[in-house]
């Protein structure tokens, strides 16, 4: 994972060698920045790529991204995936309690009477043109593609 | 063509957005149309105190620098039907927009809506020179403390600097049990100091905290004290003639038997 928006390089996946079996070309991907604080309000990102965030987002911050946005905490801000129309990005948080969500052109809240807590890290991408949350699985996604 | 109002304190945490949202609400609820304007760039609260934030799309600061149409940045109460709110941008600061662009909106907003109310930043910087830039009213509020009063006699003198002439008084958070004991500035201290109209006095209540925190306003609560206060405040911006209210009323029984054996 390259801290700056160098680009993609040969080292970020050690141990794979000089080149990436074609099988695990899907690994690769576009620029990533990690944040390693917590977002209050006010606060905002903006990037060209994926955001980890290492830390929460609060009410009044904002995450918008091109590609994917992780948050390794709580999740209560506003977060925009696939800034620039990435029907494909997903959202994964710890705590997934956004005020707003959206991906690409999708625009979603939480309804307004909803207050229960899952213990669990959840993941919401656009399934059929809606956008779904589920619990996060590690692996799901793998053995879809393999059946 | 509708009335432009501007509330302000210069003191911070005296009530200003929790007044804004209930005179909002309570004029809404009369069947007047009405927009609220966040201000408060980059401290956002009317938006959370309203219960919409969920709904922002665009705000105020992109309706200026022209990014969206003005119809499109304004979002529509959950309950009042003629209830919206034009919400302030948090991630910019207050010199995203300057008093010009907030004239040219309050004109645009001013022939759609019956009433435009302003919820004014604390301070008397750049922020508050915006909100009362496009303003034609002004309702000034205190609570019955010294500094409280002290900052809105500066705002009270620098809004007349401005041309806005007789600004109207709300005090918030009054006790009367103990202005009667003493130990609160009273309802004639403060207007013998600021010297202007009262336009109404708002009794210190916890179900503004309760209401606050869900998103609701209070003036929608027909029972409550601090409701009955902001419905009183609504009507008489839109011209009726309502006394204040004998905030004296709520100590019950044991205030009915202080007035029999004449204590009060």
């Amino acid at each position: 994972m390259a801290r700056s928006n160098g680009g993609i390089q040969d080292d970020i996946l050690p141990g794979l060698g000089q080149g990436i079996p074609p099988d695990q070309e899907d690994l690769i991907d576009e620029n990533t920045i990690l944040v390693q604080r917590t977002l209050r309000s006010g606060q905002s990102i903006r990037y060209n790529g994926n955001v980890v965030v290492l830390g929460d987002v609060n009410p009044g911050a904002e995450v918008s991204a091109s590609g994917n946005v992780i948050v390794m905490g709580s999740l209560r801000g506003m977060v925009h995936a696939g800034a620039s129309g990435d029907e494909s990005a997903v959202v994964l948080a710890f705590r997934l309690r956004p005020i707003q969500l959206r991906i690409s052109n999708h625009i979603t809240r939480p309804p307004d009477d909803e207050s229960m807590d899952i213990g669990h890290p959840e993941m919401a991408r656009i399934k059929d043109g809606v956008v779904t949350i589920e619990a996060f699985q590690t692996g799901g996604e793998r053995q879809v593609k393999v059946t | 063509m509708g009335e432009v109002f501007v509330v302000t304190s210069g003191k911070g945490g005296v009530g200003k957005t929790t007044t804004t949202a209930n005179i909002g609400a309570g004029l809404a609820a009369m069947g007047y149309k009405v927009v609220l304007v966040d201000a408060d760039i980059g401290l956002r609260n009317l938006d959370v105190v309203l219960g919409l934030e969920n709904r922002i799309v665009y705000d105020l600061v992109d309706v200026t620098a022209g990014n969206c149409r003005l119809r499109q940045a304004l979002i529509k109460d959950k309950k009042l039907e003629g209830l919206h709110l034009l919400p302030a941008a948090q991630t910019k600061d207050k010199t995203a927009v300057n008093p010009q662009q907030m004239r040219d909106l309050c004109e645009e907003l001013k022939k759609e809506f019956d009433y435009v109310v302003i919820d004014c930043p604390a301070g008397i910087e750049q922020g508050f020179r915006n909100a009362i830039a496009g303003a034609e009213k002004a309702i000034v509020i205190t609570n019955p403390e010294v500094s409280a009063v002290r900052d809105a006699d500066r705002i009270i003198g620098l809004l007349e600097a401005a041309e806005l002439r007789d600004p109207k008084l709300i005090i918030n958070r009054i006790r009367p049990k103990m202005v009667r004991q003493g130990d609160m500035m009273s309802i004639d201290d403060i207007i013998d100091i600021l010297a202007i109209d009262l336009l109404g006095v708002i009794p210190e209540d916890e179900l503004i905290v309760v209401t606050t925190n869900r998103g609701e306003a209070v003036v929608m609560d027909q029972s409550s004290r601090s409701g009955q206060a902001y419905r009183n405040i609504s009507r008489r911006i839109q011209g009726e003639d309502v006394p204040i209210m004998n905030l004296e009323e709520d100590g019950g029984f044991f205030n009915k038997i202080r007035k029999m054996i004449g204590l009060k």
